[in-house]
């Protein structure tokens, strides 16, 4: 009976032993990922573009019924202030007009202007369609899954627009799949411009619904209501992609307001300007790009 | 357990397949572009709620190196340059131990004390993750969007997880003995 008993002491005592020892080894195992991570970015990036790959078919067959979801939501809600939108919107719609006649002007003095003066225009820019499948907000990270890869001739870099302005650009393309960087993300920085005194600067995001406008050489200069837009410097972003506008000019900081609604974002548009690896030296597309690419 | 049925034998690997697929999903559906106010927010802690309530019922059903991979695959998918990739999986790691030892205070107790552990243990774990993308990406991170994640997190425990704990109601006591905790029957305090 007393050996038995001992048996068992032992027994239980190699058993705990054992356990710990595994747990050790798990957690050395996830210190060495993290290490591993760190020290070699470029495989941990393949890695990344691996499992982008591999998810995302499975996260474009679970995109439709989310977005039915969401939809019916943002009907639930709209139905609540119908009247006040419709009138919100008429008056939106006379003040468009206005602005419409305003730009037809505009337009045509500025072809005639540029026929005067030989103007050479940049590169042109053709678009790429896409849907967002995937979701990678977390508390760390402002962005999203597109369903187009280096297959439709994404590359690194590229702007990414909505109807709205600018929403971020493309920081790591697979195949079938490429990861956007939203403009409120952390790691975000545009070289910006000031539409209405032309000065250039540094947007840059902090993961809070608004961005920071900084090195500004002069801040005084900054009024609520600016406009923000693309300056093209860096090369890989058209010139005038609207971003967002001042909302306020505190001591030091001015805070921007993105114009792109990140929390209904459905589709999106890729930008390829032709120019693209200047700033983030993604290989050019190779093939010609096919199928959902539009003008 | 011999002259098993095909069904039986499908029973007994559905059984043991379920948590890893279940956790499986729920790493998936971090991604999903849910855009419902606060919920869609949380969607990065249900995976740790998964490995809790997991650990909790079945831990023998959710091996260590299982929880390794599905930390380090989450890490993968939900990106962020320079966020260290293996952070989810060591939390995960310690979510199951540090739940393995204590079910005695967490197996069998009322309700309200199981929440009152994943409290406990999901803040351990937001403040891990937190602590570890800010030292890798030599930023100070913002900490009131983690703080809200796990507000909404904690907040739905109690949603999810009847859910969740109904994978034991085929075996209720039937916890092989390595998994159960070292209090012998009639033993209240250590």
């Amino acid at each position: 009976m007393a050996i038995r008993d001992d048996f068992e002491v032992v027994a239980s005592q190699v058993r705990t032993v054992v356990q710990r020892f595994a747990l050790g080894l798990l957690v050395i195992a996830a210190f060495g990922a993290m290490l591993v991570g760190k020290a070699d970015s470029v495989l941990v990036e393949h890695a990344r573009v691996l499992a982008l790959d591999l998810a995302s078919p499975v996260l474009e067959a679970i995109a439709r019924p989310v977005a039915a979801a969401n939809r019916a939501i943002a009907d639930l809600k709209e139905f609540a202030s119908l009247r006040e939108e419709n009138a919100r919107l008429r008056e939106e719609n006379v003040r468009l007009l206005a602005w419409q006649t305003a730009a037809r002007r505009l337009e045509n003095e500025n072809v005639r202007m540029r026929d005067l003066a030989n103007f050479r225009e940049g590169p042109e820019a053709s678009f790429i369609t896409a849907r967002i499948v995937g979701d990678s907000v977390s508390a760390y990270v402002r962005g999203a899954l597109l369903n187009v890869g280096r297959r439709a001739g994404v590359a690194s870099g590229q702007a990414v627009v909505t109807g709205e302005g600018l929403a971020g650009r493309i920081a790591e393309v697979g195949e079938n799949s490429a990861r956007v960087l939203f403009v409120t993300d952390v790691n975000s920085r545009l070289p910006v411009l000031i539409e209405r005194t032309r000065e250039r600067a540094i947007l840059a995001g902090d993961n809070s619904p608004q961005l920071r406008l900084t090195l500004l050489q002069s801040v005084a200069g900054v009024q609520r209501g600016d406009r923000i837009v693309t300056s093209g410097d860096g090369g890989s972003f058209p010139v005038g992609i609207p971003i967002g506008e001042v909302v306020d000019t505190g001591e030091g900081s001015v805070r921007v307001r993105p114009f792109a609604d990140f929390s209904r974002l459905e589709f999106v548009r890729v930008v390829d300007y032709g120019v693209t690896g200047l700033v983030s030296g993604g290989p050019a597309p190779s093939a010609p790009p096919a199928g959902i690419r539009v003008r | 357990m011999r002259a098993d049925g095909l069904f039986a034998m499908l029973d007994r690997w559905g059984r043991w397949a379920l948590p890893g697929t279940v956790l499986l999903f729920f790493v998936l559906l971090t991604l999903a572009p849910l855009r419902a106010p606060y919920l869609s927010g949380a969607l990065p802690l249900l995976p740790a709620l998964v490995v809790f309530q997991f650990s909790l019922a079945t831990p023998e059903r959710l091996p260590g190196p299982l929880l390794l991979a599905m930390g380090i695959l989450l890490d993968l998918l939900l990106g962020g340059p320079g966020a260290p990739v293996g952070v989810s999986a060591l939390g995960f790691v310690l979510i199951r131990a540090a739940v393995i030892n204590n079910r005695r205070y967490l197996v069998g107790v009322p309700f309200l004390f199981q929440w009152f552990g994943f409290c406990l243990l999901a803040w351990g774990y937001v403040v891990l993750v937190w602590f570890f993308t800010a030292l890798w990406t030599w930023t100070a991170i913002d900490p009131v969007p983690a703080m809200m994640q796990y507000v909404v997190v904690v907040v739905i425990y109690p949603l999810l997880a009847p859910l969740l704990a109904r994978v034991r109601a085929r075996d209720p006591l039937n916890v092989p003995d390595e998994s159960r905790g070292t209090a012998r029957p009639g033993e209240t305090t250590s």
